[in-house]
């Protein structure tokens, strides 16, 4: 790709960009959101026409105005969300559009064998080709939707961030796959966040910012995290670790007092405490039941069979997410797009959404006062750092970062005692990752208690002051920040029971220790 | 520093193309009633004078309030079947009360209201309670309330004159020369922009269209305000019942044809999409006054009148098909 330019409304996303793979190799595209990777994608995937700028094909320029011309020309690939269908089987799937068969008829025997080829090429060919697809786990499904791509048989592959949804093991897996692939001498274009895949298994590196190319790099053993993270974001790595400072808990107040939490099959039984001023961090596998745990708190689970919460020692009972502000608590879940954001209002509207009661003129004459209304907005804007041309802008002209500081504003503003994460960093680049602990961290500072929920180790590791595992539906362990390691909860959430690193388990002692500090989210 | 360059990347400036097209599209249903209006007078002679916009004003009255309520559910991305059914039924119940002398006229048209809310009510719960489709709850309680209105006609011998001195003045004051009809559409438009831009009630209702799983996290009580904009929309047709019995002085069971699709028509000129979450009620009125102009533009030039319910038929498949393209475009 030569010189290629795409102008968006108000956004020049791409600047000039040269790039290019070879054959039998892994490509990796690194920046931060809003550095235009998918954008490039999707030009050379022929979802986007370039404003300016031409694409090679082995030498001979080529343009394409449909997605299926590019498929022609063997290029596929495979965005961020699953495109497929759940009701149908895996082989169906993987051949929807193009079923084999004869005078309309489908030919299923044929499409099942075909799936069946395409499976084994992939090295996977566990997966039953007849199963439902909604039945499998995810990383499953994420595996059909390669397949399905590499059943176009493209000479080149794209993986728009493919393991942002999977556990680290599985990101291994399919690594291995990738492997695979690069030795039947395809090319694969790969975009992720997660800089130690990129160094452990990319051969090439090109990194974006703002738009420009700033390097295309072979990735090599001494190629070193921290060296992509100064490229992608212009500037020392330093400042972007999170400073620990541990947070004083003893004699605290308990904010939140969860008995006995029941959801059918998925949650048995689960207790737990939440203390001001405290970070506790939920992690488990995909499935294990923490999302629909604090979904459950929010009100907007279903299922929930038995559920006892008392809120400052105080019992209630929470149905829907009214009743759980009123409480003082929010949820900001991993689906920005789905459950958080309303793309085509203003950024202001976005954030004050929940506030609005505030920003009434007066108890007779209940009208909105936008002067107010522009300017608490604008104090938490500036606060948590939204880049955005101005609050009048529509939210969908953010880059994904700065959307998800934009729900974290529109609960800041609300001004909430306790805050509940589902993956507060997914799908975002390590710029914004960094401010975001920040938050996290200063609002425990604040004396408010907020419960994190990830499957990202790293991730509980670096901003958790508490942990607790979970495996199955069921609170496995629990551990204080220094005693936890990456390994040891890898065994834990799988439901291995492994001693802690300093092998005590969770009580007061903790509190002398400092071994912990030495873990960055980052790495 | 990082974050400067972001930040004077999203102010560069907007070049003047992008920014035509921008304006366009904010203008382009103003741009078209304009055009319209501007070759209307230009090449029919009785177009543009003072009787015959009143007449617009007069035609347009109906269809544009219930198309206020239209706007309102497509917003929330619902759609309402009933609306010409509801001015049947209410002006049917109103006028069968004051015939009959079972109350006062006040009373009785304010009996018709409730009657038409009470629709709404239905349909919001049958939508929001029981979770059926807006088309299919709304396509019901068409059939059904437009029965009942009739069936209150056929108790009175399939006409209901309309006799009251409030129609009669409705009908034919006017103030500063515009019509009482035209003068509430004007102040009820005034009520609605004020509502959506100005009130929690009206940023709801953008969320809920704009992303209601969003909405409900964040507090907004979905249900309940899906509810009440469905009674708000038939409450509207209850006020087209009470201008429909001024301006015809009979109600007979036919009453309120076609009216649904033509406020939908304006729903859709004035660029509010049909997905939801996207538009703006003051624009709505616009899309009647097109609608209107169109019709009445025809009737000057003679044209019959089956060949203009074929006309307003295109012009909604035209308007949707518009909707379609600037969706897609703006993706």
């Amino acid at each position: 790709m030569r010189g290629i330019s795409k102008r968006f409304p108000g956004v020049l996303a791409l600047d000039e960009v040269d790039f290019s793979v070879q054959r039998g190799t892994i490509h990796s595209l690194i920046g931060q959101n809003g550095a235009g990777k998918s954008t490039l994608m999707k030009i050379l995937a022929g979802d986007y026409l370039p404003t300016k700028g031409e694409i090679l094909l082995d030498g001979q320029a080529v343009s394409f105005h449909h997605p299926s011309e590019s498929r022609a020309r063997g290029i596929a690939i495979v965005y961020q969300e699953l495109s497929l269908l759940p009701n149908l089987t895996v082989a169906e799937n993987i051949f929807l559009g193009r079923e084999l068969g004869r005078y309309y008829i489908i030919d299923d025997n044929a499409i099942r064998k075909d799936a069946q080829k395409v499976l084994e090429q992939l090295g996977v060919e566990t997966i039953d080709v007849n199963a439902q697809l909604s039945s499998l786990p995810l990383a499953q499904q994420q595996l059909v939707e390669i397949a399905k791509a590499i059943s176009f048989k493209p000479q080149i592959l794209i993986l728009d961030e493919p393991t942002a949804a999977l556990t680290p093991q599985n990101a291994e897996r399919l690594f291995e796959i990738l492997k695979r692939l690069k030795n039947q001498d395809i090319a694969i274009i790969h975009i992720t966040h997660r800089l130690k895949e990129i160094v452990e298994h990319c051969d090439w590196g090109t990194i974006l910012r703002n738009g420009k190319v700033i390097k295309t790099l072979p990735i090599t053993a001494q190629t070193s995290e921290d060296e992509l993270i100064e490229l992608m974001i212009g500037q020392e790595v330093e400042s972007f670790y999170r400073q620990f400072v541990d947070h004083e808990l003893t004699g605290q107040r308990i904010l939140l007092e969860i008995e006995d939490l029941m959801i059918g099959e998925r949650v048995k039984g689960v207790s737990f405490q939440l203390k001001s001023g405290e970070i506790l961090g939920l992690t488990g596998l995909l499935g294990a039941g923490q999302n629909e745990l604090v979904r459950a708190l929010y009100g907007i689970q279903e299922g929930v069979s038995h559920c006892k919460v008392r809120r400052d020692g105080k019992a209630v009972t929470i149905s829907s997410p009214e009743q759980a502000i009123d409480l003082g608590l929010c949820l900001l879940t991993e689906n920005r797009k789905e459950e958080g954001l309303f793309l085509d209002m203003s950024v202001k509207e976005n954030i004050s959404m929940p506030s609005l009661s505030r920003f009434l003129r007066s108890k007779l004459l209940p009208l909105l006062t936008n002067l107010r209304e522009k300017r608490a907005v604008q104090g938490i804007v500036e606060k948590v750092n939204v880049v955005m041309r101005s609050a009048e802008a529509k939210m969908r002209t953010l880059s994904g970062g700065n959307q998800q500081k934009g729900i974290l504003a529109r609960w800041l503003l609300r001004d909430l005692e306790v805050l509940m994460f589902i993956e507060p960093t997914r799908g975002i680049d390590v710029g914004a990752k960094a401010e975001i602990y920040r938050y996290l961290d200063s609002l425990a500072d604040e004396g408010r208690g907020i419960i994190v929920v990830s499957p990202d180790l790293t991730e509980i590791l670096g901003v958790a002051d508490r942990i607790l595992v979970m495996h199955e539906g069921s609170i496995v362990r629990e551990f204080h920040r220094q005693e936890a390691s990456e390994e040891v909860l890898l065994a834990n959430i799988q439901g291995a029971t492994v001693n802690s690193r300093q092998g005590t388990k969770g009580n007061g002692s903790y509190a002398t220790e400092t071994t912990g500090a030495a873990e960055s989210p980052l790495r | 520093m990082a974050v400067t360059q972001q930040k004077q990347q999203a102010l560069q400036k907007v070049p003047f193309a992008e920014f035509f097209a921008i304006w366009m599209d904010r203008l382009g249903t103003v741009l078209v009633a304009l055009a319209l209006f501007t070759i209307f007078s230009l090449t029919a002679e009785y177009f543009l004078t003072v009787q015959n916009m009143q007449n617009i004003l007069r035609q347009m009255a109906i269809t544009s309030i219930l198309a206020i309520g239209m706007t309102l559910v497509i917003l929330i991305g619902g759609i309402d079947l009933s609306v010409e059914a509801v001015v049947l039924f209410s002006a049917a119940a109103m006028n069968g009360l004051i015939f009959n002398h079972v109350m006062p006229t006040g009373l009785a048209i304010l009996a018709g209201l409730l009657a038409a809310a009470l629709v709404g009510l239905v349909n919001g719960l049958m939508i929001e309670k029981v979770g059926i489709s807006p088309v299919i709850v709304t396509l019901g309680t068409l059939i059904a309330v437009r029965g009942m209105g009739q069936m209150i006609l056929w108790i009175n011998n399939s006409w209901l004159w309309v006799t009251e001195p409030i129609f009669d003045y409705i009908k034919a004051t006017t103030w500063l020369l515009i019509p009482i009809p035209a003068v509430l559409m004007f102040v009820l438009y005034a009520i609605a922009a004020i509502m959506m831009k100005k009130t929690i009630l009206g940023r709801y209702i953008y969320a809920i269209g704009g992303n209601e799983r969003a909405a409900r996290l964040c507090g907004v009580p979905t249900v309940n305000t899906k509810i009440l904009v469905y009674v708000l929309c038939a409450f509207g047709a209850g006020i087209g019942g009470i201008l429909m019995s001024a301006r015809l002085g009979a109600i007979s069971p036919g009453v309120g044809q076609g009216l649904t699709f033509e406020a939908i028509t304006a729903v859709i000129l004035g660029g509010t999409k049909l997905s939801g979450g996207v538009g703006r009620v003051e624009k709505t009125i616009l899309g009647a006054f097109i609608v209107a102009m169109i019709l009445n533009y025809m009737t000057i030039m003679g044209i019959s009148a089956h060949y203009q319910r074929a006309v307003t038929g295109f012009i909604i498949l035209g308007a949707a098909v518009l909707d379609q393209i600037s969706r897609s475009r703006s993706r």
